[in-house]
């Protein structure tokens, strides 16, 4: 029988745009000291660390080895993964086979990410293949501004439904001392005074380049149950690539091609009993990028059905007083810090179920919760989260 | 259901006397030097000598891939030697118009800005990213027709994708 | 779901100065070629993927953008590690166990011979305070060599022994870069790089790539007659700062080591292992190891390679295929040990061959003087 994998400790740092004061491996070691405090465990209890980074955003070759003493890598077993901007998830992924599978029962998986280091998005550029993708990369920004065009093409919705998405990021990250961007946003007006950065992306819209880390501590079932009096249950994950679209990075404007979305939360869903998700999961901390690719994934995850997920953000469903909250952290488009940007989502939802979310913790009671990671080319992981086996 | 009260936390914090923090400067050139291999090598010699674009047919979907690679992701089998050569016409699928300077990371100047760069629906039905030579923004729409423009000097040529120039609107020549 | 992890198929490329004929997806698919005709398996009967490469290497961001579909990935399970290959192959071993995947596949390529590898290497340092020295590995590795010859009095001699038997070596192995016919003189002869180091203790620049497909028992039992059973494996870290430790010990080799050899159940590294594939990059490093490994005291691997005992007729070989020093890349080198462990207890390894070979023991090795170590214990 495979070990059953609870999350034992939380830990991030407060997410911002410099950080000036430390450098990676201090920033690093406050999340990583967060989550020991957090599980009342000191780094001698921790038998294997794993890290998620994307190197070329800091122009570390290996950043695992240089903060070894800092982040608890030395004298342990452990790697580092890296898959883009999914990296934060897949190191939660491998942190849970490496621990259900007996290898390890307690774990320290982190997710860091200094973006004041370089050049995010020359970083992001040199995604593209060297031989091929110098023509026309646009970088995210401009992958994401395709999506949105598509998503008010297909759906209806209205940039006003995408400064509502805004809206509730806003007032959600203004109640969650760890988020990165607090702007105490007012009205829909106001969101619609931003200015467009690749149309119809508005400054707003989008994700900023953040300095942070998060840590998370697993642990197998007979060492969780001593060590915390409310482990979060990671259940099941599910890892879901794709090939780039032939028209897209992030969307496929063609409307004939597979979206890893879709294929990873059926997968999971069935793996799982799950045949009504709005019912099955109480909330959720979606990777949505930009305001109108949340609307968007409401859709994919079967949130609501095909070009309605406007409507759950128009009926008020997702706020954090709502029936399905998502995203009450603030979600990516307040905080980004790539690296640990999958880990945080993970983090937040276990913080949900188990009732420490302060001021943003969701009004109803959260059994069951799920993480979403997205990253280049439209890669997915899903992790879903129960407070009770 | 009562609204609970919550505490606001966007009030601002006094700002401080910030201390001078030591910061260390990095700018260094890394040089790659990439083989295109078989199947993209094709793909550059074919448009260097003879300003053709070159795609591989998967035997299983009999799509035709660009670029050209070894494996089709989707259908995950090799893809043989079955070259297909594009339409250098088409019409623009969908396109963006960048504001903002991009660098370049892998030559590490600053892209002239703005330019419209497109998802062009080559007349074969393959997709092919590149970019527009209409630099007027309000001249822009999906649907327009374009027509690839090469770079005439063969010396200059050599750069894969690169050797187009852009895609010009057909009518404009 | 399955108590043990196994090695059903395992293929490697000629490892090569500059296949300049090949891209990186070429190249990782003629490795993963031989995996899926050994076996009859195709890219889409996979659960998952688990690659190997780094991205300074590539000269691309989510390096493994590149090989994606190479690797069958497309609406699968794929995770790219970012240290040596050895620990794909245990981040694939526990994807089995988990009981999460049945029918894995590890990819792990590199092409040095389109980077710059001072550079690189130059960037694993911290920028504050190491970086600025211009070290590079090779740099790095010399002070590690000089300090443990001064601690022990190893000999450049016995160093060179090492590269004398394994380029030797290497003549036997149809992938091995670049077989030698040298001696001691020769290497002692061969021009500095960075004191003591010398042009033929240092593995050359290499393109290549490895490939295996891992999976459960009894799936194992159906795809060949000969599987390979992981028997144990764990890696360890060093510290970052040189200066924060003692070069001429490798104590992290020792802890994962004796993690490894506790789940293989072994006592007596020397008596139980019938041949040893070590990850020496520099030719002082295959005398560490041992030590490191348990094969012999510290400061008594010059004294283990002076009587033979590690040369192809003795009790212990290490690195029958040649070893790194003979010419592999970077997160390949690991992954290729264990492809030639897993070649000597099949009886595949022909010309290279370790007579009655049953349990293996393979090694690799990341960053600055090996700061993360792997090893892995293979069995029949």
């Amino acid at each position: 029988m495979p070990n059953r994998v609870a999350i034992v400790g939380i830990g991030q740092t407060y997410h911002t745009s410099k950080r000036p004061d430390v450098n990676y491996a201090e920033m690093t070691r406050e999340a990583v000291m967060a989550a020991l405090a957090d599980a009342q465990l000191s780094i001698k209890d921790i038998e294997a660390t794993f890290m998620a980074s994307m190197e070329t955003f800091e122009a570390i070759y290996l950043p695992d080895h240089e903060m070894a003493a800092e982040a608890g890598f030395f004298g342990k077993p452990g790697l580092k993964v890296g898959t883009g901007g999914t990296s934060g998830a897949s190191v939660v992924a491998e942190g849970f086979y490496f621990v259900a599978s007996g290898l390890y029962d307690v774990a320290l998986i982190i997710g860091s990410e200094k973006q004041d280091c370089g050049d995010t998005t020359a970083a992001i550029t040199a995604a593209a293949t060297p031989m091929w993708g110098k023509g026309a990369t646009t970088g995210a920004i401009g992958e994401f501004a395709k999506q949105a065009l598509s998503y008010m093409k297909t759906s209806g919705a209205k940039e006003e439904h995408a400064a509502m998405v805004r809206l509730k990021a806003d007032r959600n990250a203004c109640r969650n001392p760890y988020a990165h961007l607090k702007l105490g946003l007012k009205s829909v007006e106001e969101v619609l005074k931003s200015p467009y950065l690749v149309w119809p992306l508005r400054l707003l819209d989008f994700c900023p380049q953040s300095c942070g880390a998060c840590a998370l501590i697993f642990a197998s079932e007979k060492r969780a149950k001593k060590i915390s009096k409310k482990p979060v249950w990671l259940v099941d994950i599910e890892t879901v690539h794709q090939e780039v679209f032939k028209a897209g990075v992030f969307g496929d404007p063609t409307g004939k091609e597979t979206y890893a979305q879709h294929v990873a939360c059926e997968r999971l869903y069935k793996r799982n009993g799950i045949t009504n998700p709005r019912k099955s999961i109480d909330m959720a901390e979606i990777y949505e990028p930009s305001n109108w690719e949340e609307m968007n994934l409401y859709e994919h995850f079967h949130f609501c059905g095909k070009g309605e997920g406007w409507k759950l953000i128009e009926k008020g469903v997702t706020e954090i007083e709502g029936e399905f909250p998502v995203n009450p952290s603030g979600g990516v488009i307040a905080t980004n810090p790539i690296g640990a940007t999958p880990t945080i989502r993970v983090a937040e939802a276990a913080l949900q179920i188990r009732g420490d979310a302060g001021e943003h913790q969701v009004t109803k009671d959260v059994k069951t919760a799920m993480a979403s990671a997205l990253g280049g080319p439209n890669w997915t992981v899903l992790s879903l989260l129960k407070r009770s086996l | 259901m009562a609204k609970k009260k919550v505490k606001e936390t966007t009030e601002k914090t006094p700002k401080k006397e910030e201390p001078e923090y030591i910061r260390i400067k990095f700018n260094q050139p890394r040089r790659y030097d990439w083989s295109t291999g078989k199947y993209l090598g094709h793909f550059y010699a074919e448009a260097k000598e003879n300003k053709k674009i070159m795609g591989t047919r998967c035997p299983k979907c009999k799509e035709v891939l660009l670029p050209p690679t070894p494996v089709c992701g989707k259908c995950k089998v090799a893809t043989g030697w079955d070259w297909v050569e594009m339409p250098q016409t088409g019409t623009v699928f969908q396109y963006t118009y960048l504001v903002f300077p991009l660098w370049d990371p892998h030559y590490g100047e600053r892209w002239a800005n703005p330019y419209a760069s497109a998802i062009i629906k080559l007349d074969n039905g393959v997709f092919y990213r590149h970019f527009l030579e209409e630099q007027d923004k309000e001249k822009l729409k999906e649907g327009m027709r374009v027509k690839a423009v090469w770079k005439e000097d063969y010396n200059e040529r050599g750069q894969g994708p690169g050797d187009i120039l852009y895609f010009k609107e057909i009518g404009k020549e | 779901m399955s108590e043990r992890a196994a090695i059903v198929a395992v293929g490697q490329t000629k490892y090569h100065p500059n296949r300049a004929d090949a891209s990186e997806e070429e190249l990782a698919y003629e490795a993963v070629k031989q995996v899926l005709e050994a076996t009859g398996l195709a890219l889409s009967d996979f659960d998952a993927a688990v690659s190997c490469s780094q991205d300074f290497w590539d000269g691309r961001t989510i390096s493994n953008m590149n090989i994606q579909h190479v690797v069958g990935a497309h609406l699968s399970d794929e995770d790219k590690v970012c240290e040596d290959g050895i620990n794909a192959i245990y981040a694939g071993m526990a994807r089995i166990l988990s009981g999460h995947h049945e029918l894995v596949i590890v990819v792990a390529h590199t092409k040095e011979s389109q980077a710059e590898k001072s550079l690189i290497e130059n960037a694993a340092f911290d920028p504050a305070l190491l970086r600025q020295l211009g070290l590079d590995f090779v740099s790095a590795a010399a002070m590690q060599a000089r300090r443990y010859m001064y601690k022990y009095g190893i000999t450049p001699e016995q160093c060179a022994k090492v590269v004398v038997k394994n380029r030797g070596n290497a003549k036997k192995n149809p992938f091995a870069q670049a077989p030698l016919d040298i001696t001691v003189e020769d290497v002692l002869s061969s021009k500095i790089l960075s004191s003591p180091i010398r042009l033929l203790d240092a593995k050359p620049i290499s393109d290549g790539a490895c490939a295996m497909i891992i999976t459960t028992e009894d799936r194992a039992k159906k795809l060949t007659k000969k599987p390979v059973w992981i028997l144990g494996t764990s890696n360890c870290y060093e510290t970052h700062y040189l200066g924060d430790r003692d070069l001429a010990e490798c104590e992290a080799l020792g802890k994962a080591a004796r993690k490894a050899y506790s789940m293989a159940g072994i006592r007596n590294p020397m008596k139980e292992i019938d041949v040893a594939e070590i990850s020496e990059e520099y030719s002082y490093q295959e005398l560490m190891w041992m030590e490191g490994l348990g094969f012999c005291g510290k400061g008594e691997a010059g004294k283990l390679i002076d009587s033979g005992v590690t040369g192809m007729g003795g009790k212990l070989p290490v690195n029958p295929s040649g070893g790194v020093i003979s010419g592999n890349p970077i997160c390949v080198a690991g992954m290729a040990r264990v492809a030639e462990a897993v070649l000597q207890l099949r009886g595949e390894a022909g010309d290279h061959q370790v007579k009655n070979a049953r349990v293996a023991l393979a090694h690799g090795i990341t960053g600055a003087c090996a700061q993360h170590h792997g090893v892995m214990i293979l069995g029949r």
